[in-house]
C-alpha cells in the first residue's frame, strides 16, 4: 500500500473517532462473554467470527496510529501496521458481521460490533475493495435523487399497475384515489421498497384504516448504509427527508426495511415530521380500532422472527405481538426475550449481495435454522425485507417446511369491514 | 542493593503516581473532548430510570452472570477483594470512622482478602490460556494479570506472615511511616522496611505495584473508569 493510500485511510479512521468509538476501542478486556454471542460462531465454531476478534483487528490499528501505548510498545497489544494484508483481513470480518448487535446485549461494557465494524467498512470504501455491488445500488439510488424527473413517468405507471391489487384486499370508496402519490399536506408519507410486495398489502391497510396518506417516489432501503459509507448513507436518506418536508407530511412510515427503519429513526438526529415503522403504524390502527382483523384466515402455529434493526437495535417489540395477537391464537415465541433472539444471518448488506454469499450465510446461520426448527410452527412471520429473504434462504436449504410471510400482507390479507 | 531499594521505594513510587494521574487525566480530557456520538446507540427494551439501570449493569455485571456464571462468581469476589485492599491501604495513610464501622485490623480481612484475589488471578490467568478466550488475548491481558498477581503476592505474603505466622519484625507502624514520609516529600525508609527478612517482600511488592500503576492508563484497565459511561449509552 503507497504512503498516500495510507495517509487517506489513516483520515477516514480518525474522523471515525468520536466518544463512543473511543470508549468501544479503549475498553475491551477481551473477556471472552461476548464469544458465543455470535451466530456466526455459534453456527461454526471459527473463531475469527467472534465479536472481539472482529474488533480486534480495527484495535490493533487504532492502537498503532492512534494510542501511546501502540506507538512505544507494539508488542503488548499487538499493534498493527495498515497493509494491504490488514484490508483483507477487515474485508472478512465486516462482511462476516450483520451488525445485529446480539453481541453487544452481552459485553459487561456493552461494546457495539457494528459501531467498530463501520471503521472497517469505510476503510473499505477509501481503499475501494467494498463489494462493488452495493455501491453501485448506492449510486443507483442517488441518481434517482438527482434526476427525479427522468423517473417520475415510468414510476407513475407501474404504481397505477397495482391498484387493481390493492383493491382485490380492500374495496376504496368511490374517487378515492388507491394509491396516492405526491399529496401536499398528507398525514402520512410511506416509503416502501421497489417491489410490490412491499406497496400493495401496505396501501390496502391505511386505506382500510382511512389514512390520508401518500406513497414516496423513493425506496426505504438505504445501500449506502450497508457499503458503511456515510456520505451515501446521507445522500440517500436526504431524498426522503426532503420530500417529507416538500409535502408537510406529520408522520414518515418505513416499510418493512430494518436498516432503513433505524437509519430513519434513530440515525438522523430530530426531524419535524415523526418516523414510524409499519409494524408500529399498523398495531395503532387495531388500537384505535381503524381496522378489524379476521382470526380464522390464519390457521396453522405463527412464530415472529424479531428483525435485529427494528427490534433490539430499533424498540419495536411489544407491537409486533399486539398484532399477531389480533391475528391468531396460535401464536408461539420463538425465544423468551427478544432482545436475544438469533439473527436471521442476512443483514449488514449480506442478502443484498446474493449469490455471492449464500454458502456464508447458510453455514453461519444453522442456529437460526434450529431455533425456528424447535418453535414447530408453520407460518414464520418477520417484518424485514433482508430477513424475509434470508429466512426464505434457510427455509429451502435447511428444509424447515414453514412458509415465511411478511407481518403486513398477513394483517393486509385479514382486514374486515 | 540499598540505591536499588531506594530507587524502587522512593523515585519509582513518585514516577508511577504521577504517570498514574496524569496519565488518566490526558486519557480523560482526550475522550471528553471528542465529539458525542450523534445518535443513540441504545439497546432495547429499554428500562427506566436508565441511570440506575446503567449503574446496575456497571457494578454487578448482569450478563457475566448469566452467560458465564463461574467467571461471575471470580470476578465479583476479585472486585470486591481489591476494594477492600484498597481501603486497606487507604487506612495506612490515617484512620477512618466510616471503614471502622465494623472494628479491625489493619489490613481488612486477616489475610483472606489478599488470598481470594490472588486465586481470582490465577484462574482469570488460566482461563486465558483456553480457547476461544486464548485467540482473542494480546499480550497485555497475561501482563496485566502477571503484575496484579505478583504484587499481590507479595503484598499479601507480608500480611500473611504477621496474621498467620506471628511475623512481626515489619509492622504496619512502618508502612505508615514511610508512606507518610512520602506523602510529606520526606521520603524516609525506616529501617525495618529495608534490612528486615522480609523487606524483599516490601520492595517487590512496590516494585510491581509501581509497574502495574504506570501501564494503568494505556491498558484496557480504563474499563474501570469507563465502564459506567459506556453502560449508559447502552441504556440509552
Ligand atoms: S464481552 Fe466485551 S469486553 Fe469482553 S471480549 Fe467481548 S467485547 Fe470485549
Ligand atoms: S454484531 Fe452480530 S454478526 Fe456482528 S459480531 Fe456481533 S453478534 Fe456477530
Amino acid at each position: 500500500m503507497d504512503e498516500k493510500t495510507k495517509t487517506e485511510l489513516l483520515t477516514l479512521f480518525k474522523n471515525k473517532l468520536n466518544r463512543a468509538m473511543r470508549y468501544y476501542l479503549d475498553t475491551c478486556t477481551r473477556c471472552g462473554v461476548c464469544t458465543k454471542a455470535c451466530h456466526a460462531y455459534a453456527s461454526t465454531g471459527q473463531v475469527r467470527y467472534t465479536s472481539a476478534y472482529r474488533h480486534e483487528l480495527v484495535r490493533r490499528l487504532y492502537k498503532k496510529y492512534f494510542k501511546l501505548q501502540g506507538k512505544v510498545w507494539p508488542a503488548a497489544g499487538e499493534a498493527k501496521v495498515l497493509e494491504d494484508m490488514t484490508i483483507k483481513e477487515l474485508y472478512d470480518a465486516a462482511y462476516s458481521c450483520t451488525g445485529c448487535r446480539r453481541c453487544m446485549v452481552y459485553c459487561p461494557f456493552g461494546i457495539d460490533t457494528q459501531m467498530i465494524m463501520s471503521i472497517a467498512k469505510l476503510l473499505l470504501v477509501g481503499a475501494s475493495t467494498e463489494p462493488e455491488l452495493l455501491t453501485m445500488l448506492a449510486d443507483m439510488s442517488i441518481e434517482k435523487g438527482k434526476s427525479m424527473d427522468v423517473f417520475k413517468e415510468s414510476f407513475l405507471t407501474g404504481i397505477k399497475k397495482l391498484e387493481g391489487q390493492v383493491v382485490e384486499k380492500w374495496r376504496s370508496e368511490a374517487g378515492e384515489t388507491v394509491i396516492p402519490i405526491d399529496v401536499d399536506g398528507a398525514d402520512l408519507l410511506y416509503v416502501a421498497l421497489a417491489g410490490a410486495h412491499s406497496i400493495i398489502p401496505a396501501a390496502a391497510v391505511f386505506n382500510a384504516a382511512g389514512e390520508h396518506w401518500t406513497l414516496s417516489f423513493f425506496e426505504a432501503v438505504n445501500f449506502g448504509a450497508f457499503v458503511g459509507d456515510p456520505t451515501r448513507t446521507t445522500l440517500i436518506l436526504d431524498r426522503i427527508i426532503s420530500e417529507a418536508k416538500r409535502l408537510k407530511v406529520k408522520e414518515v412510515c418505513i416499510c418493512e426495511c430494518g436498516t432503513a427503519f433505524r437509519v430513519m429513526k434513530h440515525l438522523t438526529g430530530p426531524q419535524p415530521f415523526k418516523v414510524s415503522s409499519i409494524t408500529e403504524v399498523q398495531a395503532r390502527y387495531i388500537r384505535e380500532g381503524r381496522i378489524r382483523l379476521d382470526k380464522s384466515i390464519v390457521s396453522d402455529t405463527v412464530t415472529y422472527h424479531d428483525p435485529c434493526q427494528i427490534a433490539r437495535n430499533g424498540g419495536i417489540i411489544d407491537e409486533a405481538r399486539y398484532i399477531l395477537h389480533h391475528l391468531t391464537d396460535n401464536y408461539t415465541e420463538m425465544t423468551k426475550e427478544p432482545k436475544y433472539n438469533w439473527c436471521c444471518g442476512g443483514g449488514g448488506g449480506l442478502v443484498a449481495m446474493g449469490e455471492e454469499t449464500l454458502d456464508f450465510r447458510m453455514t453461519s446461520s444453522s442456529i437460526k435454522a434450529d431455533q425456528v426448527r424447535k418453535t414447530g410452527a408453520k407460518i414464520l412471520s418477520t417484518a424485514c425485507e433482508n430477513c424475509h429473504t434470508q429466512l426464505g434462504d434457510l427455509n429451502d436449504h435447511y428444509k424447515l417446511g414453514v412458509d415465511v410471510k411478511f407481518l403486513s400482507s398477513m394483517v393486509a390479507d385479514a382486514l374486515v369491514r | 542493593m540499598q540505591t536499588l531499594i531506594y530507587i524502587i521505594m522512593v523515585p519509582m513510587v513518585y514516577a508511577a503516581a504521577a504517570i498514574f494521574v496524569v496519565g488518566i487525566i490526558i486519557r480523560l480530557v482526550v475522550l471528553l473532548r471528542a465529539p458525542a456520538n450523534p445518535s443513540t446507540l441504545q439497546i432495547y427494551p429499554e428500562k427506566r430510570p436508565k441511570w440506575l439501570w446503567a449503574i446496575h449493569d456497571t457494578f454487578l455485571f448482569p450478563t457475566v452472570r448469566r452467560h458465564k456464571p463461574v467467571l461471575w462468581v471470580f470476578l465479583i469476589l476479585f472486585h470486591i477483594a481489591f476494594l477492600l485492599l484498597f481501603i486497606g491501604h487507604l487506612e495506612l495513610f490515617a484512620d477512618f470512622q466510616l471503614t471502622q464501622i465494623i472494628a479491625h485490623d489493619i489490613f481488612l480481612g486477616q489475610g483472606f482478602v489478599g488470598l481470594t484475589l490472588s486465586i481470582c488471578l490465577l484462574f482469570f490467568l488460566f482461563r486465558r490460556i483456553k480457547s476461544p478466550v486464548r485467540e482473542i488475548s494480546v499480550p497485555e491481558d497475561y501482563l496485566l494479570l502477571l503484575l496484579l498477581f505478583l504484587t499481590v503476592l507479595f503484598g499479601s505474603q507480608m500480611d500473611w506472615a504477621r496474621t498467620w505466622y506471628e511475623y512481626g519484625e515489619l509492622t504496619v507502624e512502618d508502612y505508615r511511616a514511610y508512606l507518610l514520609s512520602l506523602v510529606v516529600l520526606k521520603p524516609d525508609l525506616p529501617f525495618a522496611t529495608t534490612f528486615s527478612g522480609h523487606s524483599f517482600m516490601l520492595v517487590l511488592h512496590i516494585f510491581f505495584a509501581n509497574l502495574f500503576l504506570i501501564f494503568f492508563p494505556f491498558s484496557q484497565l480504563m474499563h474501570s473508569i469507563l465502564s459506567l459511561p459506556m453502560n449508559k449509552l447502552r441504556r440509552g
